[in-house]
């Protein structure tokens, strides 16, 4: 049996073995056609889908990070600026837990953090683990030198450098603006297709989250070829291995331009500064435009950036003070005696009261056989004494006449009881009260309308919705929608989209009766008796109410001493200048106690620093020259000082934390306080 | 007689036939080698490859001028030779990669579990030829089966698996072809089969079962030697047709194959000479063992049948043990591809036994 064609003969041989060598030559026929077919499976059947996956082995797509959009106030200073920052990263499958412990300890991690960052790396799967993880951000130069000086002993690691957001004025707006930190799983999720990956940063509170989409800009892409260790090959390898375009450059964000005065802010964060925690609105009349907007205590947009720690952030998050929290919009107060113009506005627009009618304040008002208690025994008040002095007594009797409903009609015309409109963190509605609210809650009795009718009660409103309506009130009757971004333009300046004053509707009441207010308004404020007369401010007429608001009932608490949590809110609110009126401000001091003790010098300091900035130019070169730098006011730049010269010959003149002192980067890298060299031509 | 009646003799007698496969297979496993290894640190292996080529074609003629009939004597006693080796390999070698497999001879490494297999063979074919020649007693079978067992036994021990499953998978072609009764083979498969869960349990090194989990559920080990085979398969599998070209292989430039030159050279092949390389140089494997069956069908002798039987098994079995390894059919063991791997050992034992094959084919006829 010869297997193969033989020219020769064989000779002797091995007969007997042949009959098997025929079963072998079977089998092994048969073991190169298993091996045959398995290469066309391979090779010819699923060859392409191979030959993608050998190509995706080595072709890796970077994002290339866009530049975010900067925020600028009104005058185009930079309020959320980006400056260079090196991120680590690391790259699960090439790295090794002896990298993990010399990192962790370059990078100064806890053991736990250490810990759980490792589960995190390992927990990686498939061709995650090809995928590089942002560790930290934000290192700094020596942890940064370290990390280059151990580069062969830390397989997996990189670092790159990253445009990382800064805030050069610290705590300035924080709310407004913000802060942003790493993207969740969940918006991951919710947020697919829209290019975003893990590790990036995204916008959480303030204009940074309402405005992400506009500043984030478009990612850009590159690819590369890597070898099995991750090595990048050159630009000659990616060239032959490479189909299509191997970059796509990023597209840089949009500029926002808030309608934010950084200076007005800077000066009404300032006229806080001896209270713990409050809110400022200030509102262009005219247009409904935001020109400062204060929520105290602040949070560091620049450490919740950063990555601030477990312990820091609970640690605020129990502040009884919250700092978190957006207290000119997203908590709502009782407005106590601010809300007054309301009631008076329903009485007359009803003809239920005239400007002449007297009411006899023997400092209480009896009810059902209860006693409301007045601040004290006024006599006979008209509406502007009653405006001036804040006389409950005169409002509890006007409120019997007017009764429940009307008052909230012309409160919900005045946009109490709805959210403004802005959108940012949260706007809340507050609460307008009405009889048949009272009825489903329970039962509606009179007591509830004298309630409402001095603010106290279920009426409830935040410090923009306030700012609005006194706005309204200055007027002439034009409700705003409040107005926090100017322009989004790009980055090399070109207007994108620009936004006009949007006018919520015309308030529903006599310039008549407003005229009536607005004399109220006057008279509380240059009235020798009234209630902020001592706050007045020399050669500014502002027109306001300061207000008193109950927390708690039955209790009184004495001014003075520590921020106490049960002590009456102290607001003021009003616009200036009184017979041309341009800003409104609102101020709530948090359990400040009495308002025109507390919140009405507050909001005088803010009516004088922005007459100073927009007016005052001849008082401003004046005080120049005689040299600021010792006063505690001096960092505000020369603006504030008028303002802090005024209020520095007070007792309470000496800040009482360093909070308010300010610090800017110099050229060479350096923090430095801000008050080295003052912005003299800031503006 | 003279040189010229010499030469003629040889000319008329020399297997070409062998020698052209042989020549073929070694330029293509020394093209490839030079692909493989061109990039990267490895780049002198080419040259040392050559060298090794050289001194084994050198071996071959020599080995095929032989009578392969003076080894009968011999057998056992290089089998012996082969023992004492891999004993002193085991306590004097160089380690590499957990076992110690190679052993110094001046400027060379040499790796003398590979080439016992050509004394294994020898051994077989002697003990083929000892049954035809006389009536051995059942204690003389055992002393030869024994001492065959020991061989593959103390090379599984060094440790090489891979290398004692082949020695193994060679006995057992050989016996398949040589035993007049089959059933104590189809026994001593049922043994092995009966003993294998306790084999796994005391024989088998942490590092080996893995491979074989992992062979059995690749997704069990992405990263790690599951990563080899599906980088292996991706290699062979993107050379689609007629490959990404010479040189031009990614997986092979680029270091996803592990071990290019020794374990994947196949992948590399085929990932640059795709489905119609593959089939060139598997078919004329195909033909080298089919060639020593030819030669096995005609030897003159029992012991030359058996010789150039077991070198085809050997052949056969590294073929589809590497080929299958690398496509994915079989666990990731170092089985190296004739010819072709980089690897002195592997080289100079691939010679000699195909050179005792040229042997046998030149002694087929009556003088």
């Amino acid at each position: 049996m010869p297997l193969l064609l033989d020219r020769h003969r064989p000779a002797g041989g091995t007969p007997e073995l042949r009959a098997r060598l025929g079963w072998f030559v079977g089998a092994v026929t048969i073991a190169f056609l298993v091996l045959v077919g398995r290469l066309w499976q391979l090779q010819v059947i699923r060859g392409d889908r191979y030959f993608q996956a050998s190509t995706d082995n080595f072709v890796k797509e970077r994002f290339l990070s866009p530049v975010r959009g900067r925020i600028l106030d009104r005058n185009g200073v930079v309020l959320v600026d980006n400056r260079p920052a090196f991120n680590v990263y690391v790259t699960p499958r090439y790295y090794s837990r002896s990298a993990h412990e010399r990192l962790a300890r370059i990078l100064g991690l806890s053991p736990q953090d250490a810990e759980s960052l490792w589960s995190s790396i390992e927990a990686r799967r498939g061709a995650e683990r090809y995928r590089a993880m942002l560790v930290r951000e934000d290192v700094d130069r020596d942890r940064l030198a370290l990390i280059e000086q151990l580069r062969s002993e830390l397989p997996g690691v990189d670092v790159e450098d990253v445009p990382h957001r800064y805030y050069p004025h610290g705590t300035l707006a924080a709310h407004v603006l913000g802060y942003m930190n790493q993207i969740t799983e969940a918006e991951l999720a919710r947020w697919k297709g829209e290019g975003y990956e893990p590790g990036d940063s995204v916008g959480r509170y303030g204009v940074e989250k309402q405005w992400e989409h506009y500043l984030r800009g478009k990612k850009g892409s590159e690819r590369y070829v890597v070898d099995a260790k991750g090595q990048r090959k050159g630009e000659r390898e990616a060239e032959a291995l490479i189909a299509g375009p191997r970059w796509v450059p990023p597209v840089p964000g949009h500029n926002v331009v808030l309608t934010l005065d950084a200076e007005l802010q800077r000066i009404a964060e300032r006229a806080l500064r001896h209270h713990p925690s409050g809110g400022v609105a200030v509102v262009e009349v005219s247009t409904g435009k935001i020109r400062a907007l204060v929520s105290k205590p602040a949070f560091d947009p620049n450490a919740m950036t950063s990555g601030i720690s477990r312990v820091e952030l609970t640690q605020m998050e129990a502040d009884p003070k919250k700092p978190f929290l957006d207290k000119t919009l997203r908590q709502h107060y009782y407005p106590g005696s601010t809300y007054k113009f309301v009631t008076l506005l329903a009485a007359i627009e009803d003809g239920l009261v005239t400007p002449e009618e007297r009411v006899f304040c023997r400092g209480w008002h009896e009810l059902g056989g209860r006693k409301f208690r007045c601040t004290k025994a006024h006599g006979s008040v008209s509406y502007y004494e009653a405006m001036a002095q804040s006389c409950n007594v005169y409002f509890w009797q006007l409120a019997e006449r007017v009764g429940m409903d009307r008052i909230s009609r012309v409160a919900r015309d005045f946009g109490f009881g709805a959210p403004t409109g802005i959108g940012l963190n949260g706007d809340v509605a507050g609460r307008v009260p009405w009889k048949a609210w009272y009825e489903r809650t329970g039962g509606f009795r009179i007591g509830y309308t004298l309630n409402t009718a001095i603010g106290q009660g279920d009426t409830e409103v935040t410090v923009l919705q306030l700012a609005l309506a006194y706005a309204a009130l200055a007027n002439g009757g034009r409700l705003w929608v409040p107005q926090l971004v100017e322009r989004v333009e790009t980055a090399s300046g070109k207007v994108v989209a620009e936004y006009p004053p949007t006018l919520r509707r015309r308030v529903q009441v006599s310039s008549r009766a407003l005229a009536m207010v607005q004399r109220g308004l006057w008279g509380a404020v240059n009235d020798p008796n009234g209630t902020a007369f001592k706050a007045r401010v020399d050669g500014l007429e502002v027109a306001g109410k300061t207000g008193t608001a109950q927390v708690r009932k039955l209790q009184k608490f004495e001014d003075g001493g520590d921020w106490n949590p049960h002590r009456d809110h102290a607001w003021f609110a009003g616009y200036a200048p009184a017979h041309a009126p341009e800003i409104a401000v609102v101020v709530l001091v948090e359990h400040g106690g009495h308002g025109g003790r507390v919140a009405a010098p507050v909001a005088m300091e803010i009516f004088e620093g922005w007459r100073n900035l927009v007016h005052g130019g001849v008082a401003r070169a004046a005080k120049e020259g005689e040299g600021t730098g010792t006063e505690p006011g001096a960092e505000m730049g020369t603006e504030a000082s008028a303002a802090s010269r005024n209020e520095s010959a007070s007792p309470e003149g000496v800040p009482e934390s360093g909070e308010d002192i300010l610090f800017e980067v110099r050229e060479d890298g350096e923090v430095v306080p801000a008050n080295v060299a003052p912005p003299a031509e800031a503006r | 007689m003279n040189g010229w009646a010499l030469w003629r003799k040889f000319r008329t007698h020399f297997d070409w036939m062998l020698f052209a496969t042989v020549v073929a297979i070694a330029a293509i496993g020394l093209l490839n080698l030079y692909s493989a290894t061109r990039h990267g640190p490895q780049r002198d292996l080419f040259g040392q490859q050559i060298g090794w080529m050289v001194l084994g074609f050198f071996v071959f003629f020599a080995t095929a001028i032989l009578d392969y009939r003076v080894l009968t004597r011999l057998a056992w006693g290089l089998l012996v030779v082969g023992f004492v080796a891999i004993v002193v390999t085991h306590f004097f070698g160089i380690a590499a990669k957990g076992s110690r497999r190679w052993i110094g001879l001046g400027f060379v490494r040499v790796q003398p579990s590979e080439l016992i297999k050509v004394a294994v063979i020898l051994a077989l074919a002697r003990f083929v030829q000892d049954r035809e020649s006389q009536e051995l007693g059942w204690d003389a079978i055992a002393l030869r089966v024994g001492a065959l067992g020991a061989a593959i036994v103390l090379i599984a021990w060094q440790p090489d698996l891979g290398t004692a499953s082949l020695n193994a998978l060679i006995c057992v072609s050989v016996a398949f072809f040589t035993m007049k009764r089959l059933w104590p083979l189809l026994w001593g498969f049922f043994g092995l089969a009966a003993a294998a869960p306790l084999l796994w349990m005391y024989a088998l090194h942490d590092y080996q079962k893995k491979r074989v989990l992992t062979f059995l559920d690749p997704t069990s080990d992405p990263s790690g030697a599951g990563w080899h085979s599906r980088q292996s398969i991706f290699a062979v599998g993107s050379g689609r047709w007629d490959g990404k070209g010479y040189m031009h292989g990614t997986q092979n430039q680029l270091n996803f194959l592990p071990e290019q030159w020794t374990d994947f050279p196949f992948s590399v092949w085929a990932e640059e000479w795709g489905f119609v390389g593959s089939i060139v140089l598997l078919g004329l494997y195909f033909f080298l063992v089919l060639w020593c069956l030819n030669v096995a069908s005609q030897a003159r002798d029992r012991f030359g049948a058996t010789i150039a039987v077991g070198v085809a098994a050997l052949i056969f079995w590294h073929v589809v043990v590497n080929i299958g390894m690398v496509t994915g059919l079989a666990p990731v063991v170092g089985v190296t591809l004739p010819l072709v791997s980089y690897g002195g050992s592997s080289v100079l034992t691939m010679f000699l036994g195909l050179g005792l094959v040229a042997s046998v084919s030149m002694r087929r006829y009556a003088r």
